[in-house]
């Protein structure tokens, strides 16, 4: 049922007057749609105009996205599409390029819509899109650059399997019109096999001095991508990530065209890496951080802006929104991270544990669409490393009781648990002194709850969006 | 000698879905009781322990387990000894499937289980997602049973095993009998996560009891504190139980507040019916609206 743009690709890059006015009205519906939707206090606003222009008119995405074609970035993947895509959004900037953006929340087609019709003539995109949304926000908007970051177990009950995401990556990357680039991790075997006839342009990261390996249990199988038998590592970061090889059929990793070096990773607030040759210090901590980084500067290269230039942009980056985001509490420092599948929960931990800055470390988990409903991930996550360390631990959230639960059987306890959110502040109020540190690792929506109850909804919601619950899976992928 | 060998078979490559969390509530529950306990991982191409008291299969995804297929066929032998000894084998979701007799794939090719279990299970498209609530009955014990399932799988429990759980207006096997798991003398299986041993003590110390019978002699575990462990199993509980009504109601509330937004925002909507492409897509029709805030707020894995 969508409206094939009328007219041949012509017609889309240059649209008639007519077109213009239509899409004008089109904009000005879903303004309108988003006042009300703030005004009821529905949201901030990107999710119902999103929803209303993809009724209104399918074409929309399609006729308004190619007109930025030559300079749109699609950023998706399991972890690390928020950051990437504010990594580069930052490199652009600091370049100059006016660029058009979505929020973390709004990453499915409506929201990529809504973003469309907020345009005012930039000159650059990035968009990260919801990997169930990618084939057919790829299919409307033909980027110049893909961003594939990885894939790991996330939200079970709505993706089932991390082969059928890597499919639905891979599917999307096929439909890129010719001189299009792909940029994909190539520390991911999964992911790099589905795509590497392609010839994307890996990145990577390799540990070294006070950085770790470390090898637990949030990680996927250990199999080969292509013929199913075990890997041997060479080089490797953290859950599957890394290089190898398959010992039964030969298959190996590529060595990829951006390494990114990790030299020092001891902090919430600070990573020290070396990129071609070239060191930077960013404000944000974690191996992980790291990968989002090389990812940034390989899109940027293909954009026309240079590895060194990147990452002096690099090094102002402020990280924002519940990934290492400072709020402040009560004199407090509040550093939030975004825990919302195995691998990530574990490298939050990491991230906690090798600061010695943290006093206390607040867990909250929600099981509400957009977390994923099924918890069980969190007994794969590596919480356990929490046990044994001299600070109290707060459990809160949907599901408080199941995390107290993983802590008893991990052979520790809990301090407070607390469903509720704003009680849990007040509690952790009490067990703290002012200008501590304080942790947060928080599911998608209890982190959203967090922002709320510290920054008023308002200010909440002024460098993001409302999340949108997940859409449905393209249809065939979800067997 | 240890009191408890616990066998979890591929543990590298069926761990999808927290069931490690399994192997903890039972080491920790023996343990809290003073009995010794020993762990074995069992991966591809190695050995079952003669002395394993519980053997663990997780579920997997199916490009996973069709790796392990290879493997499992050639463990049916060893595997019925450990049952013939009296050990406890549990499989969970994928795990249980590889317990069955077979598992008939979408294309109609059939993979041969363990076969010590009497079930029979076919790859369907659609998953079956969702919690779950229900009450089982197991070698003489009856307790509430609560988990989340997620599977492809469609499963029917043969005359020589019985089904674990009695799930009302719940997908359980099949969506069809309201069973839900199986068991078989010492063999169980169930399509719950949670992990269900994590949120079901019951379930649990039954498996301990069994496989523990030759030093208990019978006698009934110590209790535990349980709190923390109730108050998991009672909120699944209670959101299995609340899962149908409310989410109707957030839809059809969100359904409303879309309209009338819309109506305030658009005016008539009579004045976009007048496009000149004609095409009823691109049309404001407020029953497709309606229907996709519906599809779209329902999750796209309320299969039912």
């Amino acid at each position: 049922m969508t409206i094939e743009p009328q007219g041949g690709c012509d017609a889309t890059k240059h649209p008639s007057a007519a077109q213009r006015g239509w899409d004008g009205l089109v904009r000005a519906a879903a303004q309108g749609v988003a006042a009300m939707s703030r005004s009821i206090g529905a949201g901030a606003g990107m999710s119902a105009p999103g929803v209303v222009i993809d009724r209104l008119d399918p074409g929309f995405v399609q006729r308004r996205g190619r007109t930025l074609s030559a300079t749109t970035t699609l950023v998706s993947g399991t972890n690390g599409k928020t950051t990437t895509a504010a990594m580069l959004v930052a490199i652009l900037e600091a370049a100059g390029r006016r660029v058009l953006t979505n929020g973390s929340g709004a990453n499915l087609f409506r929201g990529v819509a809504a973003s469309l019709a907020t345009a005012r003539g930039e000159d650059a995109a990035v968009f990260e899109v919801d990997e169930a949304a990618l084939p057919r926000v790829a299919g409307a908007i033909e980027p110049q650059v893909l961003v594939l970051t990885n894939v790991f177990r996330d939200q079970l009950d709505r993706f089932a399997e991390p082969e059928l995401v890597a499919r639905l990556l891979s599917e999307s990357a096929r439909v890129l019109p010719e001189g299009s680039r792909i940029v994909a991790n190539a520390d991911d075997p999964l992911l790099w096999n589905a795509v590497e006839d392609l010839e994307p342009t890996g990145f990577g990261v390799r540990l070294s001095g006070s950085a770790r390996s470390s090898r637990r249990h949030d990680a996927d199988p250990e199999i080969c991508p292509r013929c199913g038998g075990a890997v041997r590592y060479r080089r490797r970061t953290f859950g599957h990530l890394g290089a190898c090889e398959c010992t039964a059929c030969g298959w190996a990793s590529s060595d990829p065209a951006f390494l990114v070096d990790v030299i020092e990773d001891d902090r919430i607030d600070r990573l020290h890496l070396s990129i071609e040759g070239l060191t930077c210090e960013l404000a944000v901590g974690g191996t992980h951080n790291a990968y989002n980084a090389a990812a940034a500067v390989a899109a940027a290269s293909f954009l026309g802006i240079p590895p060194s230039t990147s990452i002096d942009a690099l090094a102002s980056f402020v990280p924002k929104f519940g990934r290492a985001e400072r709020l402040s509490f009560d004199d407090r420092a509040l550093w939030v991270l975004l825990a919302k599948n195995p691998v990530s929960c574990s490298t939050a931990t990491r991230q906690v544990l090798s600061d010695p800055r943290i006093r206390a470390v607040v867990i909250l988990v929600n099981d509400h669409v957009a977390d994923g409903r099924d918890v069980s991930w969190i007994w794969d996550a590596g919480l356990e490393a929490f046990v044994g360390v001299d600070v109290p631990i707060l459990a809160g959230g949907s599901r408080a009781d199941d995390v107290a639960l993983r802590f008893r059987y991990a052979g520790g306890a809990v301090e407070v648990v607390d469903p509720d959110i704003e009680s849990l502040l007040r509690k952790l109020r009490a067990i703290t002194k002012p200008s501590e540190d304080i942790a947060v690792l928080a599911t998608y929506t209890a982190m959203l709850e967090l922002r709320r109850a510290l920054l008023g909804s308002r200010r909440a919601q002024v460098s993001d969006t409302t999340p949108e619950g997940p859409g449905r899976l393209v249809d065939g992928v979800h067997r | 000698m240890t009191d408890l060998v616990i066998a979890h078979l591929y543990p590298d490559l069926l761990r999808t879905y927290g069931d490690r969390g399994n192997v903890v509530a039972l080491s920790r529950r023996a343990e809290w009781r003073g009995f010794s306990v020993r762990v074995e991982e069992v991966c591809l191409g190695e050995p079952l322990p003669p002395d394993a008291n519980i053997v663990l299969l997780g579920g997997g995804t199916d490009n996973v387990q069709s790796i392990i297929g290879r493997d499992v066929a050639s463990r049916a032998v060893e595997v019925r000894a450990a049952v013939a000894r009296g050990a406890v084998v549990l499989g969970i979701c994928g795990g249980y499937q590889l317990l069955g007799r077979s598992y008939v794939l979408p294309d109609g090719g059939v993979v041969q289980g363990l076969g010590v279990l009497d079930v029979e299970t076919r790859a369907s498209r659609d998953r079956l997602v969702g919690r779950v609530r229900g009450d089982a009955t197991l070698w003489g014990r009856s307790f509430e049973l609560v988990g989340f399932e997620n599977h492809g799988g469609r499963t029917t429990v043969g005359p020589a095993a019985e089904p674990l759980a009695h799930v009302p207006r719940r997908h359980g096997n099949n969506g069809r009998d309201h069973g839900e798991g199986a068991s078989q003398g010492g063999v169980l299986g169930t399509y719950l996560h949670g992990p269900v041993l994590a949120i079901n003590p019951e379930l649990t110390d039954a498996i301990l009891a069994r496989a523990l019978v030759t030093l208990t002699g019978g006698e009934e575990l110590e209790p535990l504190d349980e709190i923390l462990e109730r108050r998991a199993h009672d909120g699944m509980a209670r959101r299995a139980r609340d899962d149908r009504r409310p989410a109707r109601r957030r839809r059809f509330a969100v359904a409303g507040i879309m309209a009338v937004v819309v109506v305030a925002t658009l005016g008539a909507p009579e004045a976009f019916e007048r496009r000149e492409d004609g095409d009823s897509g691109g049309r404001l029709g407020f029953g497709s609206l309606v229907h996709e805030v519906h599809v779209e707020r329902s999750g796209l894995t309320d299969v039912r």
